[in-house]
């Protein structure tokens, strides 16, 4: 197994005060290590896309730790004031539905991160269109989002995921608006993403026939992780 | 670097050039409606520049003729003439008529003015058709906005007045086409009463008075090497008249009685300029909501605020450049139809744009705002 990519220590995210205080997330902790696909599963509101923000530098958490790679960015407090330079370098996001830039065609929605982040304008070319030849939609690089077919936005929204090499994925339901076989082909590709890449990849998924594909399950049970790693015994922590 | 402005006006383009224009359209307007103040400053001088006079001689205690009733004896001008300085002075009358039209009477100022005098109110640049008045009487000489040409005949009072001359760009200060004729002609036109008039007022024992000789200013040139104020000020001591030098008339003309106009269309127009902020900000606030998905997302990727903001600020500037643009074109296109004189101005469209582009800078902090607040976890969660 690779190096680890997010590690979690007693997270708490309340919301609210005094006697409105609704506890989410009670002491989660756990580690995903880099080439990992792991998938997050919970019933509706029990705190799943709770837990994502809060890797993802979106939500403070309540108190806690987070280390993304081996670089700690929440401890107690965030580190470093910049967290939206912390998403754009280390870590890829991809949602329910692609959320693609729909003014923006297919090689611009994936080269705005890497360019952002100081890439010239043909160095981020040539890296998109690697992407998307390794994703095989780069004969679509210059079609518009809304020309596109939902799989193969969903493929354009992970090249977009992966062009800032990001060292983590968050990914949000990325099967829910698609069917069966075009769900398989995107968490196959996640997979392959996560161990050709050595990229941790956290998945969020209500489908339990993507499990099957994943190296490791996270479960919210009672505002805590319950991790079952595939075939093996399931432990609380 | 992605610029995401380009990009998005790519995107929709038609939409937002179809914005710019309706936006354009309300610039359009404010750039008329200036232009119709500097059309209004422009005719209230047109007769002042063609009479070219140096003074002008009044009734006592009133501004004269284009601010109030103003009566002064014809043989005034023949005093002023031996006045020491003053080297030419004619009599001038000044009355609205309704000269008939083919579906309405056509309101014009008709100018009095003696046709062998030496100062003549007839421009003879602005001559287009004809010749001036050669007659002392049945002439007149008409703007070519009344529509009639050269020959053409009409009853004007008692007598039938033969059109010798038509003029362009011949307009009172309040707008209304300017004609000439002669002052005998003027002063039967405006003194001398109706024949039934006449009897009435005899039946009534009223002696026929003798106002035939009168008219409504003198105006005067002043020889050179004199001092044109000492000048008036020796004809204010001895003729007990109010005189203004045409400066004074030109400030009477377009202080006193355009003033209110001009105050009317510059409130007209601020409004326009507000009521074009407030559009162009709903406009930029519309368009970002539009984008608040999208925005979220960028910012949960970690686009920087400054990079969407860029967005924001460049969209909306692009926007007011073309409306104004598309104003100028517009204004370009429709101030010939309007029945006033509209002057278009350089100055006046770089005044405008630096509105435009601080109202364009204004209209954006509504969309930053938006920006600022939008929050990426928005995106998360479906």
């Amino acid at each position: 197994m690779g190096t680890q990519g997010i590690r979690v220590e007693n997270l708490v995210k309340n919301f609210g005060q005094g006697e409105s205080l609704v506890e989410v997330i009670n002491g989660a902790s756990f580690v995903v290590q880099k080439g990992e696909l792991v998938a997050l599963i919970a019933p509706s509101g029990a705190g799943k896309t709770t837990l994502l923000m809060m890797i993802g530098c979106v939500l403070e958490p309540t108190s806690g730790t987070i280390w993304l790679g081996e670089e700690a960015v929440y401890d107690g407090r965030w580190i470093g004031n910049d967290t939206r330079r912390i998403r754009r370098e280390k870590i890829g996001f991809i949602f329910q539905s692609h959320y693609l830039i729909p003014f923006m065609n297919v090689i611009d929605n994936v080269t705005l991160l890497p360019q952002t982040n100081g890439l010239a304008k043909d160095k981020a070319h040539d890296k998109a269109m690697e992407l998307l030849e390794y994703l095989e939609i780069a004969e679509k690089a210059k079609s518009m989002p809304s020309q596109l077919s939902g799989g193969q936005n969903q493929r354009v929204a992970i090249a977009r995921a992966l062009a800032n090499e990001p060292q983590i994925i968050l990914a949000d339901e990325p099967t829910a608006a698609l069917d069966v076989e075009r769900s398989v082909n995107v968490v196959k590709m996640l997979k392959k993403i996560a161990q050709e890449q050595n990229v941790a990849v956290i998945m969020v998924t209500h489908d339990e026939r993507m499990l099957a594909f994943c190296d490791k399950i996270l479960k919210i049970e009672d505002k805590k992780i319950v991790i079952s790693k595939l075939n093996d015994n399931k432990h609380i922590v | 670097m992605i610029n995401l402005a380009q990009k998005d006006i790519a995107h929709s383009l038609g939409k937002f050039l179809v914005t710019a224009m309706g936006v354009g359209m309300l610039f359009g307007i404010v750039l008329i409606m200036i232009g119709v103040y500097r059309g209004m400053m422009v005719d209230a001088e047109i007769l002042l520049n063609d009479i070219n006079a140096d003074l002008w001689i009044v009734q006592e205690d009133t501004l004269g003729p284009f601010a109030e009733a103003s009566r002064v004896h014809e043989d005034l001008k023949d005093t002023l003439r031996a006045f020491e300085g003053i080297d030419k002075s004619e009599a001038l009358t000044f009355q609205n008529l309704q000269l008939p039209g083919e579906t309405k009477p056509i309101r014009v100022t008709a100018v009095g003015f003696d046709v062998f005098g030496k100062i003549n109110p007839i421009n003879p640049g602005r001559l287009v058709a004809g010749e001036p008045l050669t007659k002392e009487h049945y002439q007149i000489v008409v703007s070519e906005k009344t529509g009639y040409k050269v020959d053409d005949t009409f009853k004007l009072g008692r007598d039938i007045y033969r059109v010798a001359g038509v003029t362009r760009d011949t307009v009172s200060s309040g707008g209304d086409l300017l004609v000439y004729i002669s002052l005998k002609d003027a002063q039967n036109l405006q003194f001398l009463y109706s024949n039934a008039r006449i009897r009435s007022d005899r039946a009534r024992g009223i002696s026929e008075t003798k106002e035939a000789k009168m008219a409504n200013a003198v105006v005067a040139t002043v020889r050179a090497g004199y001092d044109i104020d000492d000048v008036a000020n020796k004809i204010k001591q001895w003729k007990h008249e109010s005189v203004y030098t045409r400066t004074e008339q030109k400030a009477i003309l377009t202080k006193n009685l355009i003033e209110r106009s001009s105050k009317q269309i510059g409130l007209f127009t601020a409004i326009l300029v507000v009521v074009s902020t407030i559009i162009i900000a709903l406009i930029i606030y519309t368009m970002t909501l539009e984008k608040m998905k999208e925005i979220s997302i960028m910012k949960l990727i970690g686009i920087p605020n400054s990079m969407i903001i860029k967005m924001i600020v460049q969209e909306t500037l692009i926007l007011g450049i073309l409306a104004f643009i598309f104003g100028n074109l517009f204004s370009h296109l429709i101030y010939d139809n309007f029945p006033k004189r509209v002057v278009l101005e350089i100055p006046d469209a770089w005044m405008l744009f630096g509105v435009v582009i601080a109202a364009s800078v204004l209209s954006s902090f509504i969309g930053i705002a938006k920006v600022i607040h939008a929050d990426p976890a928005a995106a998360i969660g479906g």
